[in-house]
């Protein structure tokens, strides 16, 4: 299914790569899922909010350009891109190498490492190891901590979410048996439920569902995992011909951070500071 | 919970309610244009005529053949490319959207327009032969031939094949959903995204459906029992 979205991506890149109407950026269609809360999601009343939607609404400001906002199921967000449907992709999208092969990304605008969660009565939940594990350094400390993860988790079912940078991380490091899902909640489940002995995804998302009643006893694991294939973190989705918007886009990435609007909106939205 | 499906600006009670009426307007024009291509192509079928006997072939191999999601895929993405393209043939740069219910109907109904295009010839060919031939012979031309001694028969035997085409509709119309139409399905992963209630809102999308399911077979039923006065039949369903 994921190998398709891409086929299909790449073949409406390269006969249709026409589809950016360039030069004139005074007006920019921002396109997200709005299912992902708290990065973007929907209100009761059917508005976007979230994290994304703040944020973007301050970098239009500093490109003074006039911004909409388009819905798009998460299946097909990038294919909708480069046909034009609209300029940006805003939608809690990490930045890898495998994306960039049908887009191109600003920088990132906000980065969060991915963690293993398990239940509290898991025999995981007391699995110790060092604290950090980045894939851009592949010294001895990375594959003795990449060991000792396989060993705790050794015949275990390990969820992921489909077409995301923790699948790929699960198909190149864990030999346990990975089980891929469409959404995150349908993980949420299968992990309170005990189908899964363990999930890797990004923290926020995880500490959203903790705060649920269903995933009152979900805890946390191993080391914080970044670097690497996880990517640079989150960033903005732009077609590979529009590279003056991701210019655009890259400035007021740069003053966002650099003035503390990103951290205020995370802390806001998250809790903690996810400014890159 | 019941706040959660309170209407208004509070709960997501009418965004769903809304999302179940999207489902109902899509699957019923699908289910119509889906008739009237089985008709045609059902035509094309019987006919003495190779070339279109073989078109008719082609279209219901390939789309009975192929998954749903890819035809959606196709026309929605490969749609408004092919537009764009042609446009820009003309001096048109800019993005042409085409219509997400436009495009989900198309498609969606050329998927049921294969279905029906089988059930509709199988219905014209289960009417006995004696039918078209005392037509003749009572002297009537080919439209009332048809319309008031064929068609009634067709209807009659169409039916319960149409009735199954309209449920495997009502649920191709859920993969709509990546189009962003907003269905009963996009509708559901909306709200579960937002509020991390997914088991809540994904069974409310299950009643949403038996619940369209339900009130649609009533309606089979009483045409199924209109078009059979004068037969003896045991009761459908």
């Amino acid at each position: 299914m994921r190998n398709l979205k891409i086929i299909l991506a790449f073949l409406i890149s390269f006969s249709f790569s026409s589809a950016a109407i360039a030069g004139d950026w005074s007006k920019i269609r921002i396109g997200t899922e709005g299912a992902y809360e708290p990065w973007n999601f929907t209100d009761a009343s059917g508005n976007l909010v979230g994290a994304e939607l703040d944020l973007a609404r301050d970098l239009c400001d500093r490109m003074n350009a006039e911004c909409t906002f388009v819905q798009q199921d998460w299946d097909g967000i990038i294919p909708a891109l480069v046909n034009g449907k609209y300029d940006v992709i805003m939608a809690g999208m990490s930045v890898t190498d495998e994306r960039k092969k049908t887009i191109s990304f600003s920088k990132a605008y906000m980065t969060e490492p991915a963690r293993f969660f398990t239940l509290n009565n898991s025999p995981l939940s007391t699995f110790s190891s060092a604290k950090n594990l980045n894939l851009d350094d592949d010294g001895s400390a990375t594959s003795g901590t990449i060991s000792a993860l396989n060993n705790a988790m050794k015949g275990m079912n390990v969820g992921v979410t489909v077409a995301t940078i923790h699948e790929d991380f699960a198909n190149k490091y864990l030999d346990s048996n990975v089980k891929v899902y469409p959404t995150q909640d349908e993980m949420n489940l299968d992990l309170a439920a005990g189908r899964i002995d363990a999930m890797l995804c990004d923290v926020g998302t995880a500490e959203a569902f903790m705060e649920t009643s269903g995933g009152s006893n979900v805890v946390t694991f191993g080391p914080n995992v970044f670097g690497g294939l996880l990517g640079e973190g989150v960033g903005a989705g732009i077609r590979q011909g529009d590279a003056d918007l991701k210019a655009m886009f890259d400035k007021a990435i740069a003053d966002a951070a650099a003035d503390g609007t990103i951290s205020k909106i995370s802390m806001q939205w998250f809790g903690k500071d996810l400014a890159p | 919970m019941t706040e959660l499906f309170s209407l208004g600006s509070e709960g997501w009670g009418d965004e769903m309610l809304r999302g179940a009426l999207m489902t109902v307007l899509v699957s019923a024009s699908s289910l119509l244009l889906g008739i009237v291509i089985g008709i045609i192509f059902a035509a094309c079928k019987l006919s003495n005529i190779f070339l279109l006997k073989l078109i008719a072939n082609i279209y219901t191999t390939i789309i009975r053949g192929i998954p749903e999601l890819l035809v959606i895929y196709l026309l929605f993405f490969g749609g408004s490319g092919a537009v764009m393209y042609v446009a820009k043939i003309f001096g048109y740069n800019g993005y042409i959207e085409l219509n997400a219910f436009t495009i989900g109907t198309i498609a969606v109904g050329a998927i049921s327009g294969a279905y029906s295009t089988e059930v509709i010839r199988g219905a014209v060919n289960a009417v006995p032969k004696g039918q078209f031939e005392a037509g003749k012979t009572l002297g009537l031309k080919p439209y009332p031939l048809n319309m008031m001694v064929i068609f009634p028969q067709v209807a009659r035997i169409a039916l319960p094949g149409i009735g199954n085409v309209w449920q495997i509709t009502l649920k191709d119309t859920a993969l709509i959903s990546v189009t962003g139409l907003v269905e009963i399905m996009r509708q559901s992963r909306i709200a579960a995204g937002s509020t991390h209630e997914p088991f809540i809102f994904y069974t409310a999308a299950i009643i949403l459906y038996l619940l369209i399911t339900r009130l649609s077979n009533i309606f089979f039923d009483k045409a199924e029992k209109k078009y059979s006065q004068g037969f003896v039949t045991r009761s459908a369903s």
